[in-house]
């Protein structure tokens, strides 16, 4: 039951958790920037954290850049963690971050700017949870949507 | 909008996501009752409940908790009388995890010897809780279901 027959090996589970709590500040200026009327410079930060998810979701969490800062500056500083988890569900919730800002983006350059500041604080409350309370939306969906057959985790 | 408006605005965000979170957190673990749900010994695998109350785990392969959350429920089993504890894996069932309506791993029930669910945690079991709801079931009276 513990071994993990995934072919990627477990990460940290604080470092996504890191990753998180920078993605939640950047998502806040993004709201700041879209509600003081600075429609450009919102859309285009979040535009790179949009990149930024989309890293995450496709070269896998293991990858993302991050993830390479928490390596090299924080985990040298704490003790090992507690327990390992299972890269899949935090490089699938970067997939649901790069969807709901991509929206954002997406609806921004139709010019409907209002969806900058709504994506970034939705985006926000997700990443939030993550880096305070550990709580994973992505892994819950996940789950969820393991049972609706839509995914199928690999053999 | 004013630059201080906005500011309010934010952290205003930053309070209901707390209020969000502290509300996650404190349902997360605690025990409740479920209605009529019974597991089928089948399930299991097994042919025989293997004692009073089994305190049955659902677990997926990339769930962070589950290892250590088994390790303690192994060892509760261990030294009460009258406990068993199983693990189920969902992550090639999710056929299991809609009969047993499981959303979230490590999701936890305690079982009665006729496979009635008595109670389920959702989530990691807080140590009062598991604690009292595991004496509750052992001190329960057995009923007899002429289903």
């Amino acid at each position: 039951m513990s071994t993990i027959p995934s072919s990627r090996s477990p990460i940290d589970p604080r470092g996504p958790r890191f990753g998180a709590a920078i993605t939640a500040v950047l998502l806040l200026v993004v709201v700041f920037l879209g509600l003081v009327g600075a429609q450009a410079a919102a859309l285009g930060l979040l535009a790179v954290l949009a990149a930024l998810f989309a890293w995450g979701a496709f070269a896998g969490i293991e990858r993302h850049p991050y993830g390479a800062i928490y390596r090299s500056l924080l985990r040298p500083r704490l003790a090992p963690p507690a327990e390992t988890e299972d890269p899949r569900p935090p490089s699938f919730a970067q997939l649901v971050g790069l969807i709901v800002t991509g929206v954002g983006v997406l609806l921004g350059l139709l010019g409907v700017s209002a969806a900058v500041p709504i994506a970034a604080a939705a985006a926000f409350v997700a990443a939030f949870l993550n880096a305070a309370f550990g709580y994973c939306l992505g892994c819950q969906i996940y789950l969820v949507l393991v049972r609706a057959r839509i995914i199928r985790p690999a053999a | 909008m004013d630059p201080l408006l906005a500011l309010g605005a934010l952290l205003a965000l930053l309070a209901v996501s707390t209020i969000v979170g502290l509300i996650w957190r404190s349902r997360q673990g605690r025990s409740s009752a479920p209605a009529g749900l019974r597991v089928a010994l089948a399930d299991l695998g097994e042919t025989a409940w293997p004692a009073r109350v089994t305190l049955l785990q659902f677990s997926t392969e990339w769930c962070s908790r589950c290892p250590g959350v088994a390790r303690q429920l192994g060892r509760l089993a261990a030294e009460t009388e009258g406990l068993a504890h199983r693990e189920l894996d969902l992550t090639r069932a999710p056929e299991l995890a809609e009969r047993y309506r499981v959303s979230q791993t490590p999701t936890i029930f305690l079982l009665d010897d006729y496979g009635i669910v008595r109670r389920r945690i959702d989530g990691v079991p807080r140590p009062e809780h598991l604690r009292a709801a595991v004496t509750e079931a052992l001190r329960s009276p057995h009923v007899d279901y002429s289903i």
